[in-house]
């Protein structure tokens, strides 16, 4: 693509003819070497190689995502493996700094983690150890931040035998604090515990340091301030989550006083119905653009996928889709895991909608659509030929 | 059956003046239903110096109120703790925090306490038990999932937003319903010990990655969402397309692996 750049005057300077009075060139001369060294650009083959095959239209790729394959990638600088996180032993802590993750199906949330972020923020201040107080064991609580660990005695669902257990822990253990996240469940569990122990709550902590907690009350119109006390809930977002160095996660053993049978007779979890969970607290979206012209086959992938439906302005002005489906700045702000965008532009209105979701997959025939470019998986083809091979797919997989 | 809500002086998220707390009014509605289909006496407490507004809960579905008179710094806990004793209420619904006062939702849960009662929260629907004396409750959790408990009564249960809207306001119900007022208990609110001062909003947290995490990933954990940099794939065949998003699909969880 580049060829050796010339260097006019260093091609001069080498036909010039030594020992003249006067400077005299021999032009007939041909100098050997008389490049500069720096590769000279070909913007001709530049544009060859990113132009997008089997489209109309004339169409540039400049990020070059397509041809990657065909253009040898200049050598990257050799960058050192990072190493591995330390591990940190606390052998003799000073005091015990406990959290209770929410960690639904023993996975930790992003909350969960922030809370250990504010947990060791607690513990590093004074040479504490964090205690991790989990029903049943969660994963990598050890690269999350915890010292030790305790299982608590508890099966399904039973906030008041877990209380019960939170609050003979934080007598017999001597915990300086004792943290909760302020989501559904842990924020219950923070004011049973609050309630049996007679300790005041700090509810819904909105910024923590060592020395003090902030939260908002009287309607968000004041702002309470003091010391960090015994038993804390922390709003989401708040603390960054810890991360730098490994810890022990130590198994430690309590007796817990045991438990009779509470109020609660029978519990049975019902999991949500994607078509009637509203927008804003959907896990799995599907939404359908300007691109999607064949309503009856999206609608039949969309029960099939299990997803709730979205659409862009277009579609819901259109009237093709109700209004309460609009995804983005004028419609709802999803708060997702995945979007699945067919035929979606990806305007800056609709991917404001979009900023929180995790995961994106977008089909569009468009190579530059601004969704293609904000997906995690994006496909360039039609969106009536995918849905059908998608909903064919899908049956083919439950059959097998 | 016996049906008490409990009403809090609220404020009014935007405007800040004296209003009701949307999601008591909600429980009144949830109650109210609960009377019409089931038969039960219904109503509501409210401990504090002032009813002011909160009349207006008469006109969405509350047959009577009973207004617990205390002085303006005073612990409405003792005196609704006293006239719920009294009442011997089967069930007690409240909100999940208040609005306008400390704000932490520890209220019902301290009554509870008090009165001996299980606590059961974030109430989306309620129905009578097969066998009497039980009640069902349906229990509203992230991401629109549910819980469906079946508790032992008596019971307190809070409720949550994503319960049935409040009915609309009618005049002719609020002028029916019976206002009462009786004498609360005096009981000075202990000092929280908190420094109070003009709330300010505080930066969230935007970049994913940790405090301690190197520059570089600072940067990448604050960028990385907005520029995707994904898998593309250029016009693939239908069939290669299909498998390729559902295997992505499968992959972050959100189908089911087959
Ligand atoms: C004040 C204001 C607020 C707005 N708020 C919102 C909002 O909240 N939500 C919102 O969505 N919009 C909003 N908009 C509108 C927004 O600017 C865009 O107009 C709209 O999002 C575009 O929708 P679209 O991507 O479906 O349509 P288009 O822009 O028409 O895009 C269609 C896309 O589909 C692709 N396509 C075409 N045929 C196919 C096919 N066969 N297969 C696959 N792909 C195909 C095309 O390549 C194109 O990329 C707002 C606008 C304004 C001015």
């Amino acid at each position: 693509m580049s060829r050796p750049r010339k260097d006019p005057r260093a091609e001069r300077a080498a036909q010039r003819v030594a020992g003249a009075t006067r400077p005299r060139f021999d032009l007939a001369r041909t100098p050997e070497t008389a490049t500069s060294g720096r590769p000279r650009r070909d913007p001709r083959a530049e544009e060859r190689l990113a132009l997008v095959p089997g489209t109309l239209r004339r169409r540039l790729d400049r990020t070059r995502r397509a041809g990657e394959a065909a253009i040898p990638a200049p050598q990257p600088l050799a960058t050192p493996a990072p190493d591995a996180p330390a591990l940190r032993r606390i052998p003799e802590p000073a005091f015990l700094v406990a959290l209770v993750p929410d960690a639904p199906g023993g996975r930790l949330t992003p909350h969960d983690r922030q809370l250990f972020g504010a947990a060791r923020l607690l513990a590093d201040a004074g040479g504490g150890a964090v205690v991790a107080l989990v029903d049943p064991a969660a994963d990598d609580l050890a690269a999350a931040g915890a010292d030790r660990v305790l299982t608590l005695p508890v099966s399904g669902y039973d906030p008041e035998g877990k209380a019960l257990a939170l609050d003979a822990a934080l007598a017999a253990l001597g915990l300086r604090h004792l943290l909760f996240p302020e989501s559904a469940e842990g924020g219950d569990l923070a004011r049973r515990v609050a309630a049996l122990s007679g300790e005041a709550l700090f509810a819904g902590a909105e910024s923590l340091t060592a020395k003090a907690v902030t939260r908002a009350a009287h309607g968000r119109r004041t702002e309470q301030r003091g010391a960090p006390p015994t038993l804390i809930s922390l709003a989401p977002d708040a603390v960054a989550p810890h991360a730098g160095t490994l810890h022990e996660a130590l198994p430690v053993a309590f007796a817990f006083p045991a438990t009779t049978g509470g109020a609660i007779l029978a519990a049975e979890f019902v999991a949500a119905d994607p078509a009637r969970v509203s927008l804003a607290e959907a896990d799995f979206v599907t939404s359908a653009g300007n691109g999607v012209s064949d309503f009856e086959t999206f609608r039949a992938l969309i029960a099939a996928l299990g997803a709730t439906p979205g659409a862009s302005r277009m579609v819901c002005d259109a009237g093709l889709m109700p209004r309460a489906a609009q995804v983005g700045a004028s419609g709802t702000v999803l708060d997702a895991r995945c979007y699945f965008a067919l035929g979606i532009a990806g305007a800056p209105q609709h991917l404001q909608g979009v900023a929180k979701c995790e995961h994106v997959v977008a089909v569009n025939t468009d190579l530059h659509a601004a969704m293609i470019e904000r997906a995690g998986l994006a496909i360039v083809a039609d969106a009536q030929e995918v849905m059908p091979a998608l909903l064919r797919l899908i049956a083919e997989e439950a059959s097998a | 059956m016996r049906i008490a809500v409990l009403l809090s002086a609220g404020r009014h998220a935007v405007s800040g003046r004296p209003a009701p707390v949307p999601v008591e009014l909600q429980a009144v509605g949830l109650a109210a239903d609960f009377v019409e289909r089931h038969g039960a006496d219904l109503t509501g407490l409210h401990a504090g110096p002032d009813v002011g507004p909160l009349r207006d809960a008469l006109g969405h579905g509350l047959p009577n109120l009973v207004h617990l008179v205390t002085g303006a710094d005073d612990d409405p806990l003792p005196s609704l703790a006293a006239a719920l004793r009294e009442g011997a209420f089967d069930l007690i619904l409240a909100g999940r925090v208040a609005q306008g006062g400390e704000d932490s939702g520890l209220l019902p849960y301290a009554l509870a306490r008090a009165l001996g009662l299980p606590i059961v929260s974030d109430a989306a629907a309620l129905a009578p038990g097969e066998t009497p004396g039980t009640l069902n409750v349906e229990q509203a959790l992230p991401r629109g999932a549910r819980r469906r408990l079946l508790v032992r009564l008596p019971v307190l249960v809070t409720v949550h937003p994503a319960a049935p809207a409040a009915r609309p306001f009618a005049f002719a119900g609020a002028r029916r319903g019976i206002l009462e007022t009786r004498p609360g208990l005096a009981a000075p609110r202990a000092s929280t010990g908190l420094e109070e001062r003009p709330y300010r909003p505080r930066p969230k947290l935007i970049a994913k990655a940790a405090a301690g995490a190197s520059a570089a990933e600072r940067l990448k954990a604050a960028t990385e969402a907005a520029s995707g940099g994904g898998r593309l794939l250029v016009d693939p065949p239908p069939e290669e397309a299909a498998r390729e998003i559902l295997a992505y699909l499968a992959g972050i969880g959100v189908v089911a692996k087959r």
